[in-house]
């Protein structure tokens, strides 16, 4: 049974046109780490105010552990939450702003202290309890604001784009930090992000968002490597989309600016011939072979640019008027091919997508 | 070029100073040359040895002490609602809080005299008794009339203090802790208002200090009357209490300045 649940939730603000938020359903199983991901403006953080329950649904319900809690307001929901601004109470201290909510609930005085202790010892800062706020780093800042939220133990904790002020670097070192605390404490979390590396890397699943609706819910692995809309395609991570013509669904046979492409024919399933349809190929399955290569799938152009990425090498393939990205792996062996000059890249019919 | 700039800014300068330093040197000299020939601080003492002069000053700071009070309770609260509900309400608050800058005290006693000398009645029973008619409903009725004309400083320095942090992800965050709203205003944003409560503080406090038209109309013993009978029958005594008020002035000033410069670190880690 799911430890949350959001049954058909839509929310419009007051003189908007459009909804913010559109038949909105999602599970969350307890001590699951999911990821609202998406595009500013996608609903995503309006939907996660909605659980925190700083907005109100004009529709639908929410309910955590067996009860509805649309109605509850924020301080009757024991959820924790972390922002991207971090929002700690400069007026206290790093061990006062974590034992703050105890406070609050009127905890007794050594169990606080126990707590914040406790805390002080997970974020791995026990020496700058005694600190204000702005004596921090950001890194330190936002961890102190983690430690805050789960100190009271809550249900549920949220993280609004916890990550986005700071340096990547920081960025990457805490996201470790925040998935190993979630999967040590086993708090079911949702995480609101528009960086699909850090949904991707810290999520069990991914819920992607698009204009208030959700395109696909998936393990990363699943919304990575089989997107079902043209927008997670192109959302998540960098994709080549060719527009193709079905030429025979049964051979999984395609047209592309002349050239005959081969895909599953199980894609190619509820398609007609004459039709045209949206391949879509990671630019990391497309190859380079000096000679002929086995793949049925070749495409022939002329490099137009090479970028070097760090880990790759991206070329693009200029390809009668349309450019393919192709991703080589880097290696100091690395013969990167000059701009101007021929060349041939392949791939495997497995690897095509067609979209939805 | 840069160099004549900074000349002429220099010049400006002095000028400004000047026009405000030789006034208040004049009547400083003047308020130590009671006696013929002599430099002395006998207006000093005779102004001092005036019971009224500590009578009405007490009764002014008292009367200080409630203002703040009243506007603290009336703006903070107003103020904070305003940031974190409605912001887009924020000019047309402003705009009511600049009203006294308009409308002249003279306007302000005299609409509070017709309003409340008389009792409220709804179909023949007071439900408001009428405030002119003891000294304790007017000095009610004065600490009303001394918070409309301090509203546009203490609503300003609130503003100010609530625009330099994030209202609503402080309070957002304290709900989600399990604050309610007098938690989250008593302990969250009182505090981080520190600095911006008493400036609006002590700028009501000089205010009302100072002030004469109203307490003058509602007949009440305060500093500011007592000064301007003082003027009307000697002439050292007032000079010396000019200076002592300025000084007073001053000396708030400077306090101001003091917890603003050592709460910056604080202010700045409020924001966001």
């Amino acid at each position: 049974m799911a430890f949350l649940s959001l049954r058909n939730v839509r929310k419009v603000f007051p003189n908007a046109q459009n909804a913010a938020v559109e038949d909105f359903s999602l599970d969350v199983k307890q001590g699951e780490f999911v990821s609202f991901l998406g595009p500013s403006g996608c609903g995503k953080t309006t939907t996660l105010r909605m659980v925190a329950g700083f907005e109100a649904p004009t529709a639908g319900s929410i309910v955590m552990d067996s009860k509805d809690i649309s109605a509850e307001r924020p301080n009757q929901r024991n959820i924790g939450m972390v922002f991207q601004s971090y929002a700690l109470f400069p007026n206290m201290t790093v061990a006062d702003n974590i034992g703050f909510g105890l406070k609050v609930k009127g905890a007794p005085k050594q169990e606080v202290k126990q707590r914040v202790d406790e805390m002080l010892a997970l974020i791995k800062l026990e020496q700058l309890g005694g600190r204000y706020p702005y004596q921090l780093s950001g890194g330190q800042q936002q961890r102190v604001a983690l430690a805050r939220a789960i100190a009271i133990r809550p249900k549920l904790l949220l993280l609004d784009e916890p990550l986005s002020a700071l340096d990547a670097k920081i960025r990457v070192a805490l996201r470790n930090e925040i998935r190993a605390i979630q999967r040590q404490l086993g708090i079911t979390t949702v995480y609101v992000t528009h960086d699909q590396e850090e949904a991707l890397s810290l999520s069990d699943r991914v819920v992607v968002m698009n204009l208030g609706v959700i395109e696909q819910v998936g393990a990363p692995f699943e919304i990575y490597n089989f997107p079902t809309t043209a927008f997670v395609a192109s959302f998540v991570g960098t994709l080549n989309i060719f527009e193709c013509r079905v030429d025979d669904p049964a051979l999984g046979t395609l047209h592309l600016a002349g050239v005959k492409l081969f895909v599953s024919p199980a894609l190619l399933a509820q398609r007609h011939s004459g039709k045209t349809v949206k391949v879509a190929l990671r630019p990391e399955l497309i190859y380079i072979a000096a000679s002929g290569a086995d793949d049925e799938n070749q495409l022939t152009g002329v490099v137009e640019n090479v970028a070097f990425l760090g880990a790759v090498a991206r070329i693009h393939l200029k390809v009668g008027d349309m450019t393919v990205l192709v991703d080589e792996f880097n290696n100091p062996h690395l013969a990167v091919p000059a701009v101007g000059s021929a060349l041939t890249c392949y791939f495997a019919r497995e690897v095509c997508i067609v979209l939805a | 070029m840069k160099r004549q700039v900074s000349w002429l800014a220099w010049l400006f300068y002095l000028i400004g100073a000047l026009y405000f330093i030789v006034p208040l040197f004049g009547t400083a000299v003047f308020s130590l040359q009671k006696k013929r020939g002599e430099i002395g601080l006998s207006a000093y003492q005779a102004a001092f040895a005036d019971p009224k002069f500590l009578e009405t000053f007490l009764f002014s700071n008292v009367m200080a002490v409630f203002t703040i009070l009243t506007s603290l309770l009336l703006i903070v609260p107003t103020a904070y609602w305003v940031h974190l509900r409605m912001p887009r309400w924020r000019s047309a608050v402003e705009f009511v809080t600049l009203m006294p800058f308009v409308i002249p005290a003279i306007v302000l006693v005299f609409g509070f005299i017709k309003m409340y000398s008389k009792p409220v009645t709804l179909f023949g029973v007071t439900i408001f008794p009428s405030l002119t008619t003891s000294n304790l409903s007017t000095n009610i009725l004065l600490i009303c009339a001394y918070t409309v004309l301090a509203l546009p400083y203490m609503y300003r320095a609130v503003d100010n203090g609530l625009r330099a942090m994030d209202v609503r992800s402080l309070t957002e965050a304290a709900q989600s802790l399990g604050a309610g709203w007098g938690v989250i205003l008593w302990r969250i944003i009182m505090p981080n208002l520190r600095s911006a409560l008493l400036s609006g503080a002590l700028l009501t406090f000089a205010i009302v200090v100072g002030e004469l038209t109203i307490a003058s109309f509602l007949a009440r013993p305060a500093f500011g009357p007592y000064l301007a009978l003082l003027g009307n029958h000697r002439a050292y005594e007032p000079a010396a209490l000019a200076i002592v008020t300025f000084a007073l002035t001053w000396v708030a000033m400077g306090l101001i300045d003091l917890v603003t410069r050592g709460s910056q670190g604080g202010a700045m880690a409020g924001a966001r």
